[in-house]
Formats: C-alpha cells, structure tokens, sequence
C-alpha cells in the first residue's frame, strides 16, 4: 500500500492492483489536472521522484486520480479528504 | 463582521479605559437580582441580542429593585426578537441623564475617501436613522495618524458643542478613535453616550464589530468564528468554519442559513460565486423552496476543497435535494468542482437515494468537465439507481433560473413523495 500525505488530503493506493491497470489513469488524470506528482515506475504509481516537501508543496489535491482510477483504472486509489466534526454532525443524525 | 453583544463591547471599552456605566451580564432572573443587589441602586435591565431597536422591541427597562430587576429579567429572557432568542441580560446602573449624543466610527468606503470615518450628533438616543442629515456631522479620519485632538476640537466645535465642553468631547472622541484602531473595529458605534448631571460623558450603550480579516491577532477576543452570522452559531457553522480557517486556497464558504432540520421544502445549496447564489436564491425563491445553507466554492478552490463544503451540504438530514449552482460562466477550472462532486455523490447518495441532485457547471473547462461528470455519475443515474434524480447542465442554461427551479421543484415533489410513499 502508497500512502501519499498531502497538506490536507492522504491517497492511498493498492499498488498490488495496478500491475494489471492497462490504462495508468492516474497518473495521466495528474498531469492533466494537477502537476504531475504521480508518475509510473516499475509499473506502479509512485511520487519516489520527489521529496516529501516537494510533495506538499506541490500537491492540488485536485482528487482527479481518484476519479480516474475509480472509473478508467483498477480502482486501487482513494482519498481520504477529513472535515473537523462531520464525523459527530452526521452521526447525531443517524446518516453514517 | 464579528459581532459583539452590548455587553461585551462595553468591557472592551473599559479595559481601554473608556467610561461605561456599571454593570454585568446575567442569564437567569437570580443573577439579575444579584447584579442589581451588587450595583445598589437604580438600574437598568438591557435583553442581549445582535439586534437594534430593543427599546421599542421592549427589551430595556428601567427599575428600582433588585425584586424589580428580577421580574424584567425574567420577562425579558422569555422573549424573542427578530427570530433571536434573549438570552442574556445587562444588569446595569441607571444613569442621571442630562443629554443625548450619537457617534460611530465607520469605513467610508467612498473612492475619495477609504478610510475611517466619524460621525457625531447632538440628537443622539433612539431613532437616530430619523435624524435629519444637517445634524449628523461627519469627519475622515486619517488612517495612519488617527484622530488629532486639534482636530477633534474644530469637529465638536464646527458640530456645535459649546466652548466649554469642547476639551472634553474631543479628548473623549479621540480616545474612542484610538480604541477603533486597536481593536481593528469595522464598526464601532456608541449611541447613545450621554453626558450625565454631574457633566461626565459615559457610553451608555456599545456597538462594536469586528474586521473579520483582524480576528487572527485578536486572540483575547476568543472570538469563535470570524463571520457575519444571521443567528447563534451552530454546529454546521463550526464545520464550515474548519474549512476555511486554516485553508487559504480558495473560498470554501459555508453556513446554516435557518434550516430547521424537519421542514419541507428545504434544498441544500452550493452556489459557485456570490453573483450566482443570488441567482440560484431566484431559482429556489421562484418556485417556493429555500436553502439550507448558504456555501461559495469560487476563487478557484481545490477540490479538497470543493469536495468538503459539498459533503456538508449534502449530509444536512431531510433535505429535498441539492443544487449545485454555477449560473455563471466561470473562469476557474470547472473540472475541480466535477472531480469532487462525482467523488461526493458516490458517498453521499447511498445515504439518501433519490435525492434530486442539479449540478450546473458553466465556464472555463466545462466540456471536460461535463464529462467527468456524466461519466461519474452514470452507473448512479439509472432510472432505478441512487442517482435517478440526477440532472446535469452546462451553459445553455447558465441564467436560465425559472428552468433551474422547476426542474429541482419537480423532482423534489417526486422525491418527497417517494419518501412519503415508504413510510406508509
């Protein structure tokens, strides 16, 4: 498992599923829409190339590699996107 | 703007050492009583709401016992005004009034001007709006230098205080000036102040707001959220704030807008830009539905961003759908908002099937972003899917409010009657 922290976001990734992926959308969703952190090495996403700074800086949290993998990959990749309290807000609300 | 009670901007005043009558608040007729016992004579009993016209809303009364104190609280603490519950009163002492004035430091935000600004009338007291232009006096004030006493001088004098009075007006305006600056007030109004029989001027009364951008280095104010809130703050106000406190990067705007959780007809609101969530208000107020919430992803926000404010939106229980209202040609990159709305719905929806859901994206990227979208959106918007209620519009409807607003009434009539339906 990848776990990329960016400055609010953490994308996790099952590169045990991208061997197979055909397509490397996510890699492709981050050059069209954010700057590239994502590239493919060895056959896998990776953002080895970079610093853990250069990502933070770097990083849009853009969430386009979600969607393209989700929906043109092998839906190895999520992102986990936390709001301070709507975790409570929704559970007092019965809708988790 | 953040807003202080009466209250709460008098013991600022008086930390910066301006005169204020003596007082505190209290929240249940015994601590009135209590207040008023510790004051030891006259006092006055003041309702604490972001309201103005209290007097003729009947929350201020005088009386001369702390039993009498106690009874106005009582009754005042019971009342609601302009939708705001009281919850607090000011126990304070009765002043021996000679005579009235009005002042307020404003920003004048005329294109000559763009400063502070003072304004100064004799007729101060109630029903200030109704005093005629000639008697309001006004004076810039220079931002860097402040208020100069000389020139405090030449204002009362010019505003017609007599000689006498002039030293002391002025050394009281100016330390006012000063308190403005220090506390980064947008607004700082006093109205009445009064000059009492012994010739002391005190603030009788305090309106004080604070510059949203200046909370930041106000940490003594422990001010929870640097908004201009309608209401109380509530527990999505708190969310909406986490968003944008420490995230710059775009707006990410979002607030309760009076949703009372059970009603009908309520509609959970994403609009793109202040000019369209004006539009989409039309579109929701043209067919009789109202907004939960009000929200603003402009600026070119990322999509964590957009994905964050949506989420809140959509988790708001028992409303009747949501409206995703870009009625703008946007010059931000659409496909952010697409991205993360696809990455909502898919988590949100499963949770309230059927919601009727319009997203209207216009502007820059918008055929990328159309098609994210359909193409995100698609194993939900089958004609049994979670996402059936889904509509999708780009430019050919960018204004179209009355378009916009049947469609999202029609589908929400379809929805709450599904929803009726399954609970009989």
């Amino acid at each position: 498992m990848l776990e990329i922290k960016e400055k609010s976001i953490t994308i996790s990734i099952d590169t045990s599923k991208c061997d197979t992926c055909e397509t490397k959308a996510c890699a492709a969703a981050c050059k069209k829409y954010a700057r590239g952190l994502l590239q493919i090495a060895d056959g896998k996403p990776s953002v080895e190339h970079l610093g853990a700074e250069e990502v933070l800086r770097l990083g849009t949290e853009c969430l386009a590699c979600e969607i393209a993998c989700k929906f043109e990959g092998n839906k190895a990749l999520t992102i986990d996107v936390p709001i301070t309290g709507l975790d409570a807000y929704q559970a007092k609300r019965g809708l988790q | 703007m953040a807003k202080f009670l009466e209250y709460q901007g008098k013991e600022w005043l008086a930390k910066a050492g301006i005169p204020v009558p003596k007082g505190r608040p209290a929240s249940s007729p015994e601590e009135a009583q209590q207040a008023a016992e510790w004051i030891g004579k006259s006092v006055a009993v003041k309702g604490q709401v972001q309201a103005g016209g209290r007097g003729k809303a009947g929350i201020v009364k005088l009386v001369k016992t702390p039993s009498e104190a106690s009874a106005a609280a009582a009754e005042i603490l019971s009342k609601i005004v302009k939708g705001l519950p009281v919850r607090q009163v000011l126990i304070e002492e009765k002043l021996a009034i000679k005579k009235e004035y009005y002042c307020s430091f404003v920003i004048n935000n005329a294109r000559d001007a763009r400063c502070p600004m003072l304004m100064f009338s004799s007729e101060g007291g109630m029903d200030i709006e109704s005093v005629p232009e000639e008697l309001i006096f006004k004076m810039n004030i220079d931002p860097i230098f402040g208020l100069q006493i000389y020139d405090a001088i030449d204002f009362c004098a010019s505003a017609g205080i007599p000689n006498k009075d002039l030293s002391k007006f002025a050394s009281f305006l100016t330390k006012l000036a000063q308190v403005y600056k220090k506390y980064d007030c947008q607004t700082l109004e006093i109205n009445p102040f009064v000059m009492t029989e012994d010739g002391n001027l005190i603030c009788a009364d305090c309106k004080m707001e604070i510059d949203n951008s200046s909370v930041s280095r106000h940490p003594e104010f422990d001010i929870k959220i640097a908004r201009d809130l309608p209401g109380e703050v509530t527990e999505l106000d708190m969310i909406g704030w986490s968003i944008e406190e420490t995230d710059a990067r775009g707006t990410g705007f979002l607030m309760n807008m009076g949703y009372d959780e059970v009603s009908p007809g309520y509609i959970g609101y994403h609009p793109i830009g202040g000019g369209s969530a004006m539009m989409g208000l039309d579109a929701l107020n043209q067919v009789g539905l109202k907004p939960a919430n009000y929200a603003d992803t402009s600026g070119n926000p990322v999509g964590s961003k957009i994905y964050r404010v949506a989420k809140c939106v959509l988790s708001q229980p028992n409303i009747d759908g949501y409206l995703l209202g870009g009625f703008m040609m946007a010059n931000q990159e659409q496909w952010h908002h697409a991205n993360a709305i696809v990455k909502v719905l898919w988590e949100e929806l499963p949770k309230k099937p059927g919601l009727p859901c319009i997203l209207l994206l216009c502007g820059n990227r918008e055929d990328e972003s159309m098609e994210i979208l359909r193409k995100g959106l698609a194993e939900l918007m089958t004609p049994d899917g979670i996402g059936k209620r889904i509509e999708i519009y780009g430019k050919e409807h960018v204004t179209d409010t009355k378009f916009i607003g049947q469609r999202l009434l029609a589908l929400a009539k379809e929805y709450r009657a599904e929803k009726d339906a399954q609970r009989k």
